[in-house]
């Protein structure tokens, strides 16, 4: 038995020590840079192709990003970049104080929150699911990119408007949704892909107070607890979305009230799963939802 | 009028799902941690007891880990924990304090350990608060379950061993003159005080679990001299507290920005007034 749990808790160890970075050195002529995120560490990889060594620092798909807490060697990572993105809005409060601990002439930090001039007091942080958002980062990116490698300024500016491109099937997907099914009633957990959401024209029907406190670990109030039960149980939504990457056994009994009431269930991820890029990742999320609304279909996992 | 009434009980209370597994597995914790707790004060181990809710954390973090009911990793590390202790004889040993308080860290430091990997490879955001200060309005059916499975087996020790376990928490050389089996008597004394615990962790938390078995426990020795009497003295004031709390934490939904205060916060000091108000009145 002990050494069974001593296996168990090994191979968690091991586990934990995934989302790791490569950290040798760049050759010369390629910029290293960091996405704080998968998702944004994959927007600079599709700008910066061949030129750029991207390093990812929250990638697995298992953990709450929320939780995170960083490692010496990411710390080594970032000092090395010359490019850094990050969300902001204390999403990844940990990347800013590494960035003072080891100071660099010459790097660039686009701090999402700032780019979008968005105040601290921005109650969702998941800015990345907003489809405005990629578009300036990526925008940002080419441009820190030109300064970092002026000699390959054009072959960057081709990659953005090819990325720009490559997003529009997800924004018609998105657009096409709302003409058709704008209006829809669903309930969340998290507030994870609220600005997809109310992009996509659904009404978002559980208090915010509650996916407040769902997202940070508290116990949501026993008023907010009965009125999202109400919601599944009364056939008030059309959709259940809830958090892949978080699961707390009041997730759990609300998703087995969805499945009891017939309401299909849609899981939504913090960060991009593997062997998605951030566009294919977003319209996955868009068809889960459509399918979910259209055909009742459920998706848990991408 | 009816505005005084909805400040008193805010819209919804008595048909609230949530507040009704509170209420009963609350209440259920604090008619045994009540009980229990008596024979805990008499026997002079509150800190102990208090050392043992901690220990019990490391199981509840590992539970959250390992995927099983949190209620079963409570009481696997409380068990284990309050085995060890009558087995060393935590009574008779000198300096016992120093060994609780020494085994008391290490099980804080395992819990540690536990709930950091909890939010590092598995998504269980708020494992810690839920695990060291309860989640009273976030308890699953299952558990509601399990608690009352595991509250009634305290309940069952407590009733069949009553005379000897008492006699042996008071005097353990005269229990032995008269024939009671102390060890035995200890060991049961240890299983009943980790179901208590266990089932207090999964309301107000492992940290705090220990607030509700010494709290009453102690307020009702001041009020009653006779054993069985504070018993049901200590499992009322706990009972009153843990609902009065409940109330005062779904009241203040209304009167907090954001969504309500924690519950525990209101039992514990519902607890401590209770306790204040009882030592100024024999004072």
């Amino acid at each position: 038995m002990r050494a069974l749990a001593a296996v168990a808790i090994t191979g968690l160890l091991l586990a934990a020590c995934g989302g790791a970075a490569p950290s040798s050195p760049a050759a010369p002529g390629i910029v290293r840079a960091v996405g704080a995120e998968n998702q944004y560490a994959n927007v600079i990889s599709q700008i910066g192709g061949p030129y750029v060594q991207v390093a990812d620092v929250e990638s697995n798909p298992n953990t709450d990003p929320h939780n995170f807490e960083a490692s010496p060697a990411v710390a080594q990572e970032l000092a090395a970049a010359q490019l850094v993105v990050m969300n902001g809005l204390g999403y990844d409060a940990w990347a800013p104080k590494m960035l003072a601990a080891s100071p660099a002439k010459g790097r660039m930090v686009i701090d999402v929150q700032t780019l979008l001039g968005l105040p601290d007091s921005t109650p969702n942080p998941h800015l990345w699911y907003d489809p405005s958002t990629m578009p300036a980062v990526a925008k940002q990116v080419a441009a820190d990119l030109a300064k970092l490698q002026p000699g390959h300024a054009t072959y960057f500016q081709a990659n953005l408007r090819r990325f720009d491109a490559a997003l529009k099937p997800w924004t018609d997907a998105l657009a096409a949704f709302r003409a058709r099914y704008g209006g829809t009633p669903v309930a969340v957990t998290e507030p994870v892909a609220d600005y997809m959401l109310q992009a996509a024209g659904c009404v978002i029907a559980t208090p915010f107070s509650f996916q407040a406190a769902i997202m940070n670990g508290t116990d949501p109030s026993p008023q907010d607890v009965t009125l999202e039960q109400n919601l599944l149980e009364q056939h008030r939504v059309k959709v259940f979305l809830y958090n892949q990457q978080v699961t707390d056994t009041l997730t759990q009994s609300l998703l087995s009230l969805a499945k009891r009431a017939g309401i299909p269930v849609v899981g939504v991820y913090e960060t991009m799963p593997a062997g998605y890029t951030y566009q294919a990742w977003m319209l996955a999320e868009v068809n889960a939802l459509r399918q979910a609304v259209a055909a009742g279909k459920s998706t848990t996992h991408v | 009028m009816s505005r005084l009434a909805g400040l008193l009980l805010a819209a919804g209370f008595l048909t609230s799902a949530p507040v009704h597994t509170a209420l009963l597995v609350g209440g259920g914790a604090a008619v045994i941690s009540g009980v229990v707790g008596v024979f805990t004060v008499i026997r002079g181990q509150a800190f102990a007891g208090h050392a043992l809710a901690d220990v019990s954390s490391a199981g509840g973090s590992l539970a959250f880990l390992l995927g099983v009911n949190p209620i079963l990793g409570f009481l696997g590390m409380a068990g284990a924990a309050a085995a060890g202790m009558e087995a060393v004889g935590v009574r008779r040993l000198r300096g016992r304090d120093l060994a609780t308080g020494v085994v008391l860290g290490a099980g804080l430091a395992l819990a540690a350990l536990f709930l950091y990997l909890d939010s590092t490879t598995t998504s269980t955001t708020g494992a810690a608060i839920t695990v060291m200060f309860g989640s009273m309005f976030a308890i699953p059916a299952a558990t509601g379950r399990l608690a009352a499975v595991v509250g009634g087996a305290a309940l069952a020790g407590v009733a069949l061993m009553y005379r000897p376990l008492l006699l042996a928490s008071v005097d353990a050389d005269l229990a032995a003159a008269q024939g009671v089996r102390v060890g035995g008597a200890g060991l049961m004394y240890a299983l009943v005080l980790a179901l208590s615990v266990a089932l207090s962790a999964v309301t107000v938390g492992a940290i705090l679990s220990t607030a509700l078995l010494i709290g009453p426990a102690a307020t009702a020795l001041r009020l009653s001299r006779r054993p069985g009497q504070a018993m049901l003295v200590a499992a009322a004031i706990g009972l009153a507290a843990t609902w009065l709390g409940i109330l005062l934490a779904y009241d203040s939904y209304v009167w907090t920005p954001g969504h309500g205060w924690p519950v525990s916060f209101f039992i514990v000091t519902l607890i401590m007034a209770a306790h204040l108000l009882a030592s100024r009145g024999r004072a």
